[in-house]
């Protein structure tokens, strides 16, 4: 008999902050920073127009630093997370976030450092920044990457600006942008935003794309197309090089939707599939958490010819004597790439740079989301060249006994079934069904084994669709516990309880519809 | 040889999986899978990347870079310009240590996740309550992209109102210079799309606030129609914005378009159009802490805001990530961008969280959604959400008012040294704008605001944000002394004078 992880802690109910109020009471002291006695009794007015002062200042709760810290445990308590369940979301990658990184990130000085100190006292923050630029063109096989996309969506929406900016210096308008119906459901609100009209090409059994199709939508106004490889069934789009042919062809690009990197990381450069455009989702693949929602960093890299289209600022690095030469703007001699290889940092110069002509412009007030990117370069680090293909190969295997294994338990519901997936493998609900399971219920009912769910109903073309991304972080132990409470599921759970579930966790099935009827958006 | 510490599987559970499998090894797993495409050799990854390093190395190459920055304890800031340095208690990190805050994903499994979810139904409360408006969203990237997307959601309501396509070539949105320069850019790189004008209204060369005739004038000449006005409060310069005035004459907007209309009768129907739309007045702001102090967007009958939320609880980071904050009226909601959290029961009657409205999403409404926005600052928001439950009702205030005195006493002792004159002379909360006196100028012979921030840099005090050539931008919060603040005006007395 398996032991499940389930449920059987402690929830305990907790009430807003807003009724655990009592007047007086605050959870901060309030620094005198020094001031005179006389300042400190003088009021707002004395210093601006009262017609511009506050009257009723915001009724934020009144409540004690213990009180609120006993809150806000309570309520973490009621989470599921990578720590403590398996967490199999697919296209989501919810690997293990390493704690050193995070220790890292918070560092005294790093993480209290204003983004517009003088460049030559942030010389090394600077040169992270370029160095893992660098690592990341050797993985991709790219030219350069920019930081500015602050998580995946931003970066596609970047991508494709660049590729508009292209076309505009080109004088060519192209207004069409192909994305396969299976992608995700922010290339073709990407698109839209970026001012593209995106045309669905309908794809095949297992999501692929189909070169032959391809060409019946290419025409002088596609400007490119966005590709999920491998795709949203975790299966790698074997045409993808015939179809990078066909878009160079006509002129067009191949921007990757990169939220599926996991697959390749230190294995595969993209550059060889013909891919022009990337966006690196460092929340998923390159192991900074992911928050609850946020935040993350959506790395845009490009070929070389779109490189002068990046956003701005960027990080310059200049081979010349000092910084006060650069802050003067006097010349300095370009990179010299072999002295770079000979010698990391003495006489290189980094500076944030606005001086690109064709950028796309600003995406960020500043230069990027520094803190998940200095995580992300600490995990390179410390995997190192000699780990980094294990990453991928391990996430794929463990994605292939899944697939395999499951495919048993759920016979007719694989749409791949004689392949080979790459780091996520997807199900239909045939098999669950007739068991007279749907698959809501049965991520409901993984909940009370101690599983997190799949990613269900996506990709949409998979009818009652069940994603599963195992991530290299996990062990077969954890894989075989998990097939094996699918399997308990589907044979031993009765109707009347699978509608009931989750029953242990700290709230029943929410009311959804009743939270859209009559919406509640504060206290 | 061990296993690298994050993968579980030993070497034999992955000889395990290949033989389950029927595979040989990696080469032919990934040549099964790919085809002719080539695999990476670890010498293709030699010279940008070595082997592996244990924690302990990592640590102490970081501890490295983290030494040889400016030293938080060491260092005064007074830098601002969007991103303030305010104090952040120890129960924030300690809280946001926990993994069940930040190693989840994007809650879409409510029943596991009313954690987060009722942390961001807390987020949205107090952020409603400071800023005095209906719905808040549980956040975006920051307050620029905020910004841009509070212009797009503006835009999609004219073309509502007016039932036109989405195509704006006919449209100017009204900017106010006051706007944060960098904000101002990344609008741009944003509406870019729609074919949308922006277009800025001139600031008062006094007061450093929105010149209000210019405001007139543009609203009147404009011959299309003005989906939006942008306003920042406090402005890029410091300066407190006459929002009252502002929003009458915005609010008013179609008044002057009608008017301009009934005067050429014959324009054509779109023309005619644009008198049924008053422009959305968006107030924005990268340092909601003053409206722990000044009245908030809401008292002025803002439509939307969309700002900077970073200095609640928040570490600057070297810039990001940040906290966008999006706020709106009630009517507005089904426009707005990002994620909301609401609440509701589960079937046993008992208050539950969950995302709500989510078919305006991409992952719902695919190209036809109100933004691509999918992961946004969630953590950063549940920081801000612990923040204020701390701060308290009166806490807060007197925090802001704090703000406000430390800001204006630096700002008097500068202009006391006598090289100093200010930008402008408008009302400021915790930052403002000083210009060099022209002896100054001469004395230096060249660029006198960045030579100027440099020196005072060596000597560890970042001084503020060189505007031009000419002036600097420089704010004050709670977490600076009166001592730093004597510092300040001691080591600037030398470095001018020297």
């Amino acid at each position: 008999m398996a032991k499940f992880p389930g449920i059987k802690g402690i929830f305990l109910d907790e009430n807003p902050l807003t009724e655990q109020s009592s007047k007086g009471v605050s959870g901060i002291g309030i620094p005198d920073c020094g001031l005179k006695k006389s300042d400190l009794r003088k009021d707002g007015s004395a210093y601006i127009d009262s017609k511009y002062i506050r009257k009723n200042p915001p009724a934020l709760p009144e409540v004690s630093e213990p009180a609120v810290v006993r809150h806000f445990t309570r309520l973490s308590s009621w989470n599921m997370c990578v720590d403590t369940v398996f967490y199999p979301l697919g296209s989501c990658t919810m690997k293990y976030n390493p704690k050193i990184n995070e220790k890292i990130a918070s560092l005294e000085n790093i993480k209290n450092l204003h983004p517009l100190t003088p460049a030559n006292l942030i010389q090394p923050v600077l040169k992270i920044v370029d160095e893992f630029n660098n690592i990341l063109c050797g993985l991709t096989g790219l030219a350069e990457f920019s930081f500015a996309p602050q998580a995946g969506a931003a970066g596609e929406f970047a991508g494709l600006k660049v590729i508009k900016k292209y076309f505009e210096l080109k004088g060519e308008n192209r207004k069409t942008i192909l994305v396969p119906d299976s992608s995700h459901g922010t290339n073709p609100a990407s698109s839209v935003l970026a001012g593209f009209t995106p045309a669905e090409i309908k794809t095949g059994k297992a999501g692929t794309l189909d070169a032959e199709e391809l060409k019946k939508f290419i025409s002088k106004d596609v400007a490119g197309i966005m590709i999920t490889n491998p795709n949203t069934f975790g299966v790698f789009e074997k045409d993808i090089k015939k179809i990078a042919e066909i878009m160079h062809k006509n002129g067009s690009f191949v921007y990757m939707d990169g939220a599926n990197f996991n697959a390749f990381l230190g294995n595969v450069k993209v550059s060889d599939m013909g891919i022009d455009l990337i966006q690196l989702n460092l929340h998923k693949t390159f192991s900074t958490p992911h928050g609850g929602g946020g935040p993350g960093s959506g790395a845009l890299g490009v070929v070389e010819s779109l490189r002068e289209f990046l956003p701005v600022p960027y990080v310059k690095k200049t081979a010349g004597s000092n910084i006060a030469d650069i802050n003067a703007g006097k010349k300095t001699s370009s990179v010299d790439k072999n002295s770079d290889k000979k010698f990391r940092g003495a006489n290189f110069v980094y500076e944030l740079s606005d001086d690109r002509k064709n950028s796309i412009g600003k995406m960020t007030p500043f230069l990027c989301n520094f803190a998940v990117l200095i995580r992300a370069y600490a995990y390179l680090l410390s995997l190192g060249r000699d780990n980094i293909g294990s990453v991928s190969e391990i996430a794929v295997l463990n994605a292939n006994y899944v697939k395999k294994k499951l495919g048993k338990i759920l016979p007719g519901s694989d749409p791949f079934e004689e392949g080979t997936c790459m780091h996520e493998c997807v199900f239909s609900d045939k098999s669950i069904e007739e068991s007279g399971i749907s698959t809501v219920e049965l991520a409901k009912l993984l909940i009370d084994y101690g599983f997190h769910p799949p990613t269900v109903y996506f990709p949409k073309n998979i009818h009652g669709a069940i994603m599963i991304e195992p991530t290299e972080t996990e062990s077969v132990r954890t894989l075989d516990n998990f097939i094996k409470a699918v399997r308990q599921i589907k044979f031993k759970t009765k109707k009347s309880k699978a509608v009931k579930s989750p029953q242990k966790t700290k709230v029943g099935r929410v009311n959804e519809v009743l939270a859209n009827k009559q919406p509640i958006f504060k206290y | 040889m061990n296993n690298f510490r994050y993968f579980p599987n030993s070497k034999k559970d992955i000889a395990k999986l290949y033989r389950f499998l029927g595979i040989k090894d990696k080469k032919e797993l990934f040549k099964k899978i790919l085809g002719d495409i080539p695999l990476i050799s670890g010498g293709d990854l030699s010279g940008i990347l070595s082997d592996g390093i244990d924690e302990n190395a990592l640590l102490r190459l970081f501890s490295d870079i983290d030494s040889a920055v400016p030293s938080k304890n060491k260092t005064a800031v007074f830098s601002g310009g969007g991103i303030y340095n305010h104090f952040v208690p120890s129960v924030i990190d300690s809280l946001l240590s926990r993994s069940e805050f930040y190693t989840p994903y994007t809650p879409y499994q409510p029943e596991v996740s009313q954690g987060t979810l009722f942390a961001l139904f807390e987020f949205q409360s107090f952020i409603a309550e400071i800023l005095s408006m209906d719905v808040v969203n549980a956040s975006m990237y920051d307050g620029a992209e905020s910004l841009a997307e509070a212009v797009l959601t503006a835009l999609r309501l004219s073309s509502a109102n007016s039932g036109m396509p989405a195509n704006h070539k006919d449209d100017t949105v009204l900017v106010s210079e006051g706007i944060n320069p960098s904000y101002f850019s990344v609008i741009k790189t944003f509406t870019g799309g729609t074919g949308v004008k922006i277009e800025k209204i001139k600031l008062n060369a006094e007061t450093g606030r929105t010149e209000i005739s210019d405001l007139k004038q543009k609203l009147s000449d404009e011959n299309g129609r003005v989906p939006a006005v942008v306003i920042q409060q406090p402005n890029y310069y410091g300066v407190i914005e006459d929002l009252e005035s502002l929003e009458k004459i915005i609010h008013s907007g179609c008044d002057s378009n009608s008017k301009l209309n009934s005067d050429h009768s014959s324009k054509s129907s779109l023309e005619h159009n644009s008198s049924e739309h008053t422009p959305t007045f968006i107030v924005s702001s990268a340092e909601p802490y003053s409206f722990g102090i000044i009245n908030p967007p809401g008292f002025y009958n803002a439509d939307i805001f969309a700002g900077e939320g970073n200095s609640f609880g928040n570490y600057m980071n070297f810039g990001g990530p940040l906290l966008g904050l999006f706020a709106a009226k009630k009517e507005y909601v089904r426009q707005m961008p990002g994620r909301i959290v609401g609440k509701t029961k589960d079937g046993n009657n008992k208050d539950a969280y969950a995302f709500i409205l989510s078919t305006r999403e991409q992952h719902i409404r695919r190209g036809a959604a109100t933004s691509n926005i999918c992961t946004n600052s969630s953590l950063n928001a549940v920081r801000a959400a612990i923040y204020l439950s701390l701060c308290s009702k009166s806490g807060f205030k007197d925090i802001a008012l704090l703000n406000l005195k430390l800001a204006h006493i630096l700002r008097d002792k500068l202009l006391e040294t006598g090289l100093f004159e200010p930008l402008y002379g408008g009302d400021f909360f915790n930052e403002f704008s000083l210009k060099f006196k022209t002896n100054v100028n001469k004395h230096n012979n060249k660029t006198a605001a960045p030579d100027f921030i440099e020196k005072m840099a060596a000597r560890d005090i970042i001084a503020g944000i060189a505007l031009s050539d000419n002036a600097v931008l420089i704010s004050a919060t709670e977490n600076i002394s009166l001592s730093d603040i004597e510092k300040y005006v001691k080591n600037a007395k030398e470095v001018l004078n020297g």
